[in-house]
């Protein structure tokens, strides 16, 4: 079960809204942040703790993509292959990551460090190709530059 | 009025309906899949697309609303076209795999292809691959031939609202499942079978055993365990039941099932059942024939009438058979035996509690339809958990909740979790003064009504007596919800009567249905609660509900029966019992009961009937009492003969012989027989004979006949009249003060998925439920320092069982849980018991119980 | 063209309330407030004003239907899930303009009396909601917001919604279901949002550019406003440029501004002096055109006389070297990852004209594939539950419409000549 400060945080949510479902998507990312992905554990919090049935909350859950479903590694490579970054070479870019870094796209290097995702279009298209790592913006990304940025990811 | 067209027809409405539902009024056909008549409109599968005029797109006929002017094609080239698109697209990754798939011949989608046909063939690249999942024991998962439309889901959420499945993923990967992705953990009401248009969820139970065009024959019956009596179809092939379907159009369950009518019905074909008459001789029961062992009960029970008089018999009914057998029964005990002693198990619940609500309030008090519930804005529940003990009418209280109506649960009820609005938990033994107090608390603020009496008198005396009964915290609030509301509802279940002060509840529940105008409803376990008080089977009255010590009434029964009819009330179910041997109870007839594992205080009432001079037991199996008898006859059972169930909303429904068996006799050809070798033919040749008598003498089933029987519509009042008076007084019994002393108490468990030792035979329900565990609550637990798994020994002052701890989080209070549904472990035979003076019935709620880790 | 929408945005504190205050800010709030909600909503019904999502649809109608359903509370949601491929045009008003947005927020809660507002912001962007949440603090703190907004007993709450990653959430009523808890499916309409939207009450939906126009419109007139930009489609418009350009990024631009004129004069041409081949003038669910295709009005009722949508304004520009049959596998494949699963044609259509394309891109390509390819989209065209399957076979037909040689010399050559 979540610890005291997690449930205040969850009942400083719910009473945002009309109805205490709303809290779900919301819990759903604390659950995320305490238990590193959405195991099962994790979602049975979230329904208890909104008395939502459990089924209802994983099969929310498993429709939005930002949610992890299985274990994730310490950082989270999160990049765009849509047209935009397309047009300027990112499905390279993300062949230099796996191959470089041992990381297939849905998965998981070996040591722990890097996943791996193959977004939609993350809004920066202007500045393509471009990812977010964890949650901060890379953009106008080169091999060169993917290199500089993910040494800064331990 | 809407007036539109549809394929040049003009159709008129009187209330809005979908495009759809317009049409098949008018007796047009539009293909759909994700529609389904008991689910709400979806819209997903986009078959039932039309034309209609002056809208740009084609439009989903089952989600647009029919307005006027509208004018509808259902049929079009563009029309065709597009339906053949779909069902291309579902085909894609639908495997075809029709010649192994039991879903074969009632499938939807095979159907709707072999009307529409799918260009075929154009879909060259790999089909969706998962393998059958056989993780559940129940239900097979086959996500290959799921077609999305979701009507499962959507089934299991918003209308059996236990939410235990739903579609996982996003896109073309989506996919049904339950929550652990393996075991379905459910109520399994397998109401999810009934709405899979394709062989996505199927039945483990008949898997691959046969093809719908194999079926012998299909049989319209009732379900036999609880006092529902929902409706389905049995499906027979080789004499034997494959499987039972609900059908929408069919019975008060409109579709609906729970597990043990869906799954529970194998019972009756258990190996274990009796096959022949069994004759105690040198202390051993033997097998034995018809004709020695019917002679064997005729000559003993007519030496001991002969002996020790009339009175010197007893019997019990049972809540298990139908009324033409417990018509037969009583009449045989009274007339035969000239004996009023007859009681039933319902005595303890639903017979005491009818018998008081009816005495106060007017006969048929609890006779209101199961469907009325959902149209209550707030509805209090007490004494059980309706969604265990009928669930298919605790769906009703679950669609209640779902348009608003206020949920008020006392006590424990572990199926309205999500549902109730409010939750209160009164403490041992102080349930009644919790009641007392609401009750007051009403009365305060509105008065009486003057209507009745009696009443009017007990409310205000109540009022007057000094000194506060407890208040609950959520207390005001419950009162204003029920002050407030317009149509409530009360739903009664068994446990408030099973306490030494069960009376004083009952007097503060009818007190509340009087001042709310509130509908009563009074949970049922067995199937015929209802029908064994209405044939007679109780020591006071006469069927119909006739008092048996006005002479009139017994006059005309004697004259009907021709014979005469003891004049004095009998005993009831535990003054038998205690009487039973070294008292005047000198035989015991037990038709279709365990009094040794269903009474409370089972080795007192075992040691009891062990000293009777004669104990006679016709049941399916050999149980507990049936094991000390000193005559065994093999009945028949649900299924295997034709008869008629009252349900709790006194409606009479007819159970229609399905399968032929070879041992057995029906329980009232027992009984004639017997009786008839005592000298007194019974002229019944078949069961329909004994309704037809019942009709003429019962003034409650005036002129009822079968066939209006079979059509589901004979509702209480029937065509009779009023039969008797209300009470001028309450009756009464003194205050008895009690203390809370241990820190666990034991309660019975009464679990969705058995029904007294019944369910037990049947493999699919022992699956899903397979031995009784002590279900303690989350926060009594923590402070035993009990967890999820352990293993105990728990006592009681008459003994102790081994069991495993299961932590429950609904259970509220200190109160644990053990179920009396398994062969040797029960819980009631850990129970002693007090008798409530007023109601008869036996009072279990001040068990203490201690639990030792082992 | 002065900036509106991105007055400011250069200056490095531009999200602080200060200097949106010290730029003229939350001025066109207090001259609302003045006025009854009727006259103002009567401003934003002159101003023309449509909405800036991808549908168009004039705001003040839209207004309307929701003040005229009697239920109350009514809620205002700003739909911020900013999820069209190409686009990112609401993200700079998020990150660098929050103030903008609050004070048309209010403005628009005050006009439709409604007391709570939502931010439904993408949850791929992280930073845009630490950014929102610390501006409508400030705002609070000034009493913008709050219960007592510049002390006239106004009461406007705003709360930011995260989304989780779906771009179905962009359409309005999967976006309420998703703010409900739930996942985000569309719903059936009617009814619509206006009359039953996020829990059974009048919700009014619209996009973050739309509800940051409004203090615009109210501070010069609804009148002036209108003669901003094209006569159909009055205003300001904020176009995303991105891929083969010069000078790829967000542009506020009068609306109706020629696509060759965004493309040429404001993004600065082709990169690398190559040959422009295609543009997808509206995000990717607007048709392709081809470069000889491009002198065209960019706003709502030009946009289709020229054979493709105005979308979100999202111009995506290809060069020569761009294989257009990658594109549309690329853009299926977007598609078919983000189809919600509810109704069959969007589902299972938009997964099979993956797979073809892929095939095809990956040179096995067969004959009749182009054929089939077409088929399949018109099996979706019109028959899938929202927009969103349209926009997959619009994209199939504008691609074959004017790249159909592509496709059959990959599957002629059996290989892509691209790669
Ligand atoms: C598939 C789909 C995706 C959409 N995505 C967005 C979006 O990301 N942002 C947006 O503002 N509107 C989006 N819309 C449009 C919304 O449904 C809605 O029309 C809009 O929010 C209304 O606001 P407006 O009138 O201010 O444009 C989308 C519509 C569809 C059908
Ligand atoms: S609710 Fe009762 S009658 Fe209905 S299926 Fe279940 S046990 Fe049988
Ligand atoms: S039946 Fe209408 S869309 Fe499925």
């Amino acid at each position: 079960m979540f610890n005291e400060t997690v449930l205040k945080e969850i009942d400083e949510i719910r009473v945002k809204y009309p109805d205490r479902k709303s809290a779900l998507l919301p819990s759903l990312y604390i659950a995320q942040r305490e238990f590193g992905w959405l195991s099962q554990e994790a979602l049975l919090c979230v329904a208890k703790t909104l008395n939502l049935p459990e089924t209802e909350v994983r099969g929310a859950a498993s429709f939005y993509s930002m949610y992890r479903h299985k274990p994730a590694g310490r950082n989270l490579i999160q990049l765009c292959t849509n047209v935009s970054c397309m047009v300027l070479g990112a499905e390279r870019l993300a062949d230099f990551i796996s191959r470089k870094y041992g990381v297939q796209p849905g998965g998981t290097s070996q040591d722990g460090r890097f996943s791996l995702v193959i977004m939609e279009c993350i809004g920066a298209c202007g500045t393509a190709p471009a990812m977010l790592v964890n949650t901060d913006f890379h953009d106008s990304l080169t091999e060169k530059r993917i290199e500089e940025i993910l040494e800064k990811y331990k | 009025m809407i007036t539109l067209t549809i394929n040049e027809k003009e159709i008129t409405l009187d209330k809005p309906v979908t495009v759809l539902e317009a049409a098949k009024l008018a007796g047009i056909k539009i293909p759909t899949l994700c529609y389904h008549e008991a689910l709400k409109p979806y819209g997903g599968c986009r078959l039932c697309v039309v034309e209609v005029e002056r809208m740009p797109r084609l439009q989903t006929s089952c989600t647009l609303m029919s307005a006027d002017g509208m004018v509808v094609k259902t049929e079009s080239e563009a029309i065709s076209k597009a339906r053949r698109g779909i069902l291309e697209f579902l085909l894609i990754n639908h495997p075809l795999d029709c010649p192994y798939c039991d879903k074969a011949g009632e499938c939807e989608l095979q159907d709707m292809v072999n009307k529409y046909g799918a260009s075929a063939g154009r879909y060259k690249e790999e089909k969706r691959k998962v393998p059958e999942s056989h993780k559940d024991q129940i239900l097979a998962r086959n996500m290959e031939r799921c077609i999305v439309c979701t009507r499962c889901v959507r089934m299991c959420g918003d209308v059996q609202g236990a939410s235990a499945i739903s579609i996982i993923g996003r896109g073309n990967r989506s996919r049904m499942e339950p929550f652990s992705s393996a075991a379905f953990n459910c109520e399994y009401c397998g109401n999810c079978l009934t709405v899979c248009p394709v062989g996505a969820i199927l039945s483990r139970l008949y898997i691959h055993s046969f093809r719908p065009w194999q079926l012998d024959k299909e049989v319209e019956t009732v379900c036999s365990y609880c006092g529902v009596g929902c409706s389905f179809v049995a499906q027979v092939r080789d004499d034997s039941i494959k499987r039972v379907i609900p059908r929408f159009d069919l019975g008060l369950n409109k579709g609906l099932l729970c597990s043990r009518g869906r799954f529970g019905y194998e019972y009756i074909s258990s190996p274990e059942r009796l096959k022949t008459p069994l004759v105690r001789k040198h202390g051993k029961l033997e097998e034995s024939t018809w004709s020695e062992a019917l002679s064997v009960v005729a000559e003993r029970l007519g030496h001991i009438k002969k002996t020790h008089g009339g009175s010197s018999i007893a019997g019990i009914a049972s809540p298990r058979c139908c009324n033409e057998d417990n018509y037969v029964f009583q009449k045989f005990m009274r007339t035969v035996c000239g004996s009023n002693n007859i009681d039933s198990i319902s005595r303890t619940g639903f017979a005491a509690a009818q018998k008081y609500f009816e005495d106060l309030l007017g006969q048929g008090i609890t006779a209101n339809m199961i469907d009325g519930l959902k149209n209550s804005d707030a509805i209090l529940i007490l004494g059980g958990d309706p969604t265990a003990i009928n669930p298919v009418l605790g769906l009703s209280i679950r669609e209640a909740s779902g348009r608003g109506a206020k949920i008020l649960v006392l006590g424990n009820a572990k199926g309205l979790e999500r549902f109730k609005t409010l939750h209160i938990m009164p403490e041992v033994f102080k349930e009644a003064d919790t009641l007392e107090s609401l009750l007051i608390g009403i009365y305060n603020a509105r008065g009486t009504r003057g209507e009745k009496p009696a009443i009017d008198h007990g409310i205000k005396s109540l009022a007057g007596k000094t000194g506060a009964r407890t208040a609950v915290p959520e207390f005001d609030e419950l009162m204003m919800t029920l002050l407030e509301s317009k149509s409530a509802s009360i739903v009664f279940g068994p446990d408030l009567v099973q306490r030494t002060d069960g009376h004083r509840s009952l007097f503060a529940v009818s007190g509340l249905t009087y001042l709310l105008e509130a509908r009563l409803y009074l949970l049922s376990e067995k199937p015929n609660e209802q029908g064994v008080v209405d044939t007679g089977c109780v020591p006071d009255m006469l069927p119909g509900g006739r008092p048996l010590n006005v002479y009139d009434f017994r006059r005309k029964f004697e004259e009907a029966w021709k014979g005469p009819v003891p004049a004095e009330d009998g005993l009831t179910l535990f003054e038998i019992i205690e009487n039973a041997g070294a008292g005047k109870i000198k035989a015991m007839y037990i038709m279709g009961e365990n009094p040794v594992f269903n009474l409370p205080g089972g080795p007192y009432i075992k040691n009891k009937l062990q000293s009777l001079d004669l104990l006679v037991v016709q049941d399916l199996f050999l149980t507990e009492t049936a094991e000390i008898a000193d005559v065994v006859l093999p009945a028949l059972g649900w299924s295997e003969r034709t008869g008629t169930y009252t349900n709790l909303e006194r409606r009479v429904q007819l159970q229609r012989k399905t399968v032929e068996t070879l041992h057995g006799m029906e329980d009232w050809r027992i009984i004639s027989e017997v009786s008839g070798r005592m000298g007194c033919k019974m002229s019944y040749t078949e069961v329909r004979d004994i309704m037809e008598e019942m009709a003429g003498v019962s003034p409650l089933y005036r002129d009822i006949t079968y066939q209006e029987i079979g059509k589901g519509n004979c509702l209480w009042p029937y065509h009779g009249e009023p039969l008797r008076g209300e009470m001028k007084t309450v009756p009464a019994a003194a205050d008895i003060e009690r203390e809370h002393r241990e820190d666990f108490y034991l309660s019975v468990e009464k679990p969705l998925f058995h029904s007294g030792t019944l369910s037990g035979k049947s493999p699919a329900l022992m699956k899903i439920y397979p031995g009784p565990v002590l279900r303690v609550g989350a926060s009594a637990a923590k402070k035993a320092g009990l967890k999820e798994g352990d293993k105990v020994q728990f006592f009681t002052q008459t003994g102790s069982r081994e069991a495993v701890v299961s932590i429950e989080e609904s259970i509220r209070d200190n109160r644990v849980y053990y179920s009396n549904n398994f062969k040797g472990s029960g819980a009631l035979g850990l129970m002693t018991f007090t008798i409530d003076e007023v109601t008869k019935a036996p009072g279990l709620e001040g068990c203490e119980v201690k639990i030792k880790k082992l | 063209m002065e900036k509106i929408l991105l007055k400011n945005i250069d200056n490095p504190n531009s999200a602080g309330i200060n200097e949106y205050i010290k730029a003229g800010g939350y001025q066109g709030l207090s001259k609302a407030l003045g006025l009854q909600p009727k006259d103002v909503l009567e401003e934003v019904k002159k101003s023309g004003l449509r909405g800036r999502g991808g549908a168009g649809f004039p705001v003040g109608m839209k207004w309307s239907f929701a003040l005229a359903d009697p239920k109350f509370p009514k809620y205002l949601i700003c739909n911020a899930d900013e999820g069209e491929p190409g686009t990112f045009k609401d993200r700079p008003i998020l990150e660098k303009n929050p103030h903008l947005l609050i004070e048309g927020m209010v403005i628009s809660g005050y006009t439709l009396g409604s007391e709570y507002g939502y931010i439904y912001l993408r949850g791929e962007y992280p930073l845009a909601k630490d950014i929102l949440n610390r501006a409508i603090n400030e705002a609070r703190e000034k009493n913008y917001l709050g219960d007592n907004i510049l002390g006239k007993g106004i009461k406007f709450h705003l709360v930011v919604y995260q989304g989780a990653g779906a771009y179905i959430c962009g359409e309005e009523t999967a976006l309420i279901e998703s703010i409900e808890g739930k996942k985000g499916q569309p719903r059936n309409k009617p009814p619509f949002p206006v009359n039953s939207g996020a829990w059974a009450l009048p919700t009014i939906v619209n996009n973050v550019e739309t509800l940051s126009n409004v203090p615009y419109i109210v501070t010069i007139g609804g009148e002036a406003y209108s003669k901003i930009g094209s006569k159909d489609c009055p205003g300001p418009k904020l176009f995303s440029v991105s891929g083969c350009v010069e000078k790829p990024g967000v542009y506020e631009l009068p609306m109706g501004t020629s696509l060759k004129d965004i493309i040429f004069r404001h993004a600065g041409g082709i990169k690398g002096g190559k040959k422009l081949k295609a543009v997808i003038p509206g995000g990717i669910s607007t048709p392709v055109l081809p470069a000889d295709g491009i002198d065209c009005a960019m706003d709502f009722v030009a946009m289709p006389k020229a054979g493709s949508m105005l979308g979100s304004g999202a111009v995506i520009v290809m060069d020569e070297s761009v294989c257009m049959v990658r594109v549309t596998y690329r853009a299926l494949k977007f598609f078919e990852h983000e189809s919600c699963g509810k109704c069959v044609p969007c589902r299972e259509g938009t997964d099979w004209l993956r797979k073809i394309l892929e095939r095809i891109e990956n040179g096995k390509g067969r004959d009749g594939d182009i054929e089939l390819l077409s088929d399949v989209a018109a099996n979706i065209a019109g028959k899938t539950f929202c927009p969103l399957g349209d926009g997959a076979a619009g994209v199939i037909n504008g691609m074959l419409k004017h790249f159909r040689n592509e496709f059959e010399e990959h599957i002629k050559n059996a290989e892509c000549i691209f790669s």
